[in-house]
């Protein structure tokens, strides 16, 4: 225990000392901010003050279109002529004249399908923008009174009866976070764990290391300590979080955001704290065992990079998996994903944010996930055993079975 | 006398390949101990098995009269594995500071004594540099600090010399020296027999894995000598010529050899079997033979090596055909 400690103190200390480590628990809060706010601020951008053309086959949308789409768009509208051709219109866009142009066919106020092409097209406030525009000039061009065109709307709020309705965006983007960022911590950290016991190997001083203590201490305290290093990252960085949290309205006003925004973003209580800080130590602590049984398989940094792979990829799944969460809270797959430990501690905190799972659920993902955890520390102990004084070829799966019998 | 470590009938295999076959031998507390072998002879095998980094198929190790090799056991030993490594990014003092601390020192005590051995070995201005910055020769002292700074009561140093310059292997002489001023015990394994001879009280040699032989070194060196290797020197040719007769004598002699590289003597021959050197020299006396030199040659450690070492592989190689 006290060799574990010991262990657990100077991986903390070396890695804490680093300027890298400073670097990211000061900077990883911008860089998350950063990456949330950088791809909103661009896809405003190309959106507004558009030029394009108008071909109206019909010769009756273009007028209220194009004062429409100046009134919400600030776009640059020229009706041209019907008889344009869309090879003409494409060749102006190539030559970056024109960002893109709208055909209404002849036969456009009958069937109602318009086409736009242009170099904006994927831009979401530009197909917002013609989504809203477009049908209401058309709609209009059919002869209905302009005063009966106020189109009804609808607004979606996220509820599975036991909250009282908090924005669905809102929480949704708050899952995403948190989902992301336990998965982010998780690899950051497992694969550093891996990596420490590479370096371990690759520069021999494991040897003495094994002499002075027992190789299951060696695996708990690295773990321990690469995991204090990652728990008090993530603590600072929910700090940071905390702070920008209590004073959103400021940030977001003066990022030019309005209060809308910052009222979309519904708090955490402390079930939920407690849900997520339980899943991210009981991943880390499953990945993590996973990565330091792997990191004594291998015998330099280059043959961890493909010894990885299949625990990598368990991870990327589940981070691919966060739509089918979101998209379904209390659907079979959901229910199935988030008890399956590989899973489990990204998307249960996910599925519990969102309210799909039920107490019981959780702990019940809890439960399971600490019965893996147990079971797959026995067998890395023993790989890591045998492991750590192996060096050269990379030992078959056949070998490794044979390792656990040891 | 308590004994620092015994082996008893230790054996330990790689698969089919055997590389510790039922080897015994006993240190006593206070000496210096050397396990001597060629390479591949087992040694770093048996040392990694007393440190508990592998453990025997079968045998008995008892560290510091009683203890099994594990935890308790690595508090009172200090190990220079024959891989040198340390954590490359640690800085110099941190690192022999947390091996201390590993071998059950205090935070506090372990960073003085840290201080004091980079004092002693004359690293001080090196402490707070990365182990990678230091040369070769400096990251070996920083190893002796890391093996000794809990003062163990048993030092296990695999192949200490190798790679170590003169001003440095003195310098470990002296460490090794004052470890067994002490009253601790110091066991090491080498292929050089110079060092060993220098600073050995007690040997054991193994080769192929098994014990070829062990025991104090003046007993094994007086042992090798009652075997019977005397040096002689003639007067003048006429000696010489004298002294034919009475060495082709089978019943005094039981062979002549070449006379060891180095050595100024004109004959050097082995005594048959239970005949005493006093009745060779009266018999060359009694032929009228002018003896310049007499001399009762005790082998050096070398010499007992490669003789016995040679035979043990001419053993092998036989059984293995």
């Amino acid at each position: 225990m006290r060799e574990t400690f010991v262990i657990a103190k100077r991986e903390f200390l070396e890695r804490v000392r680093t300027k890298w480590f400073v670097a990211m628990t000061i900077l990883g809060p911008v860089l998350m901010v950063a990456l949330i706010l950088i791809p909103a601020l661009l896809a405003g951008r190309g959106g507004t003050g558009a030029k394009v053309d108008i071909i109206d086959q019909t010769g009756k949308v273009a007028p209220l279109l194009s004062v429409n789409l100046q009134k919400l768009g600030d776009w640059k509208i020229t009706v041209v002529d019907p008889a344009t051709t869309d090879e003409a219109e494409l060749a102006k866009v190539r030559h970056k004249q024109l960002n893109g142009f709208i055909r209404v066919p002849a036969d456009g106020l009958a069937k109602g399908s318009t086409i736009y092409r242009g170099d904006n097209a994927t831009n979401q406030v530009v197909q917002g923008l013609l989504h809203e525009a477009v049908p209401i000039a058309i709609i209009a061009a059919r002869g209905v009174p302009l005063d009966k065109l106020d189109t009804p709307s609808v607004r979606a709020f996220h509820t599975t009866g036991e909250t009282a309705g908090e924005s669905g965006a809102g929480t949704f983007l708050l899952g995403y976070i948190i989902a992301f960022i336990l998965y982010m911590v998780i690899t950051l950290y497992g694969i550093n764990v891996m990596r420490s016991v590479v370096t371990e190997k690759a520069s021999r001083v494991v040897e003495l290391m094994v002499a002075a203590t027992k190789p299951r201490s060696m695996m708990s305290g690295k773990i321990l300590g690469v995991g204090g290093v990652g728990l008090a990252q993530v603590a600072v960085w929910f700090l940071f979080g905390g702070i920008a949290l209590a004073y959103r309205t400021a940030i977001l006003k003066a990022l030019g955001a309005g209060a809308d925004a910052a009222s979309a973003l519904p708090s955490l209580d402390a079930l939920q704290v407690v849900t997520i800080v339980a899943f991210f130590i009981l991943g880390y602590l499953f990945y993590s065992t996973l990565y330091a049984a792997i990191g004594a398989t291998v015998s330099s940094e280059q043959d961890s990079q493909q010894a990885q792979m299949p625990v990598t990829m368990f991870l990327v799944i589940g981070m691919v998996s966060m739509t089918a969460i979101t998209g379904d809270p209390r659907g079979s797959t959901s229910a199935i994903m988030t008890l399956v430990p590989f899973w489990s501690p990204m998307l249960m905190p996910l599925r519990y944010i969102l309210g799909g799972a039920s107490p019981a659920e959780v702990a019940l993902s809890l439960g399971i996930l600490v019965v893996s955890i147990l079971v797959i520390a026995r067998a890395a102990a023993k790989i890591y055993r045998v492991g750590i004084l192996m060096y050269g070829k990379r030992p078959g799966f056949a070998e490794l079975v044979r390792w656990l019998r040891y | 006398m308590s004994t620092a470590l015994s082996v008893h009938a230790v054996v330990k295999k790689f698969g089919n390949h055997v590389a510790v076959d039922g080897i015994s031998f006993e240190v006593p507390r206070g000496v210096v101990y050397g396990i001597l072998g060629p390479n591949g002879a087992g040694k770093s095998t048996t040392l990694r098995m007393i440190n508990d980094i592998i453990a025997p198929d079968a045998g008995e190790i008892s560290i510091l009269d009683g203890l099994k090799p594990g935890s308790d056991a690595a508090r009172q030993i200090g190990y220079l594995p024959e891989e040198r490594g340390l954590y490359p990014k640690m800085r110099v003092i941190d690192m022999i500071t947390f091996m201390g601390e590993l071998r059950g020192l205090s935070s506090g005590e372990a960073k003085k004594r840290a201080g004091q051995w980079l004092d002693r070995l004359g690293l001080s201005q090196w402490a707070k540099n990365k182990v990678a910055d230091l040369s070769k020769g400096m990251q070996q002292k920083v190893q002796f600090a890391t093996a000794l700074i809990h003062e163990p009561a048993l030092v296990i140093l695999d192949e200490p010399w190798s790679g170590l310059d003169p001003i440095n292997a003195e310098v470990l002489a002296e460490v090794v020296e004052e470890i067994r001023s002490s009253g601790r015990t110091v066991l090491f394994s080498t292929h050089g027999m110079e060092q060993a001879e220098k600073v050995c009280d007690g040997v054991c040699i193994i080769a192929r894995g098994k014990k070829v032989l062990d025991g104090k070194l003046k007993d094994i060196k007086r042992a090798s000598a009652a075997d019977g290797l005397v040096a002689l020197g003639w007067v003048d040719d006429a000696a010489k010529a004298k002294a034919e007769p009475v060495l082709a004598d089978r019943a005094l002699v039981a062979e002549q050899r070449p006379p060891r590289p180095g050595d100024v003597a004109d004959a050097e021959v082995k005594l048959a079997d239970g005949v005493d050197s006093q009745q060779l020299l009266a018999a060359l006396l009694g032929a009228g033979v002018g003896v310049r030199r007499f001399e009762v040659v005790t082998p050096t450690l070398h010499q007992i090596f490669v003789e016995r070492v040679g035979a043990a592989a001419a053993v092998a190689e036989r059984r293995d055909a």
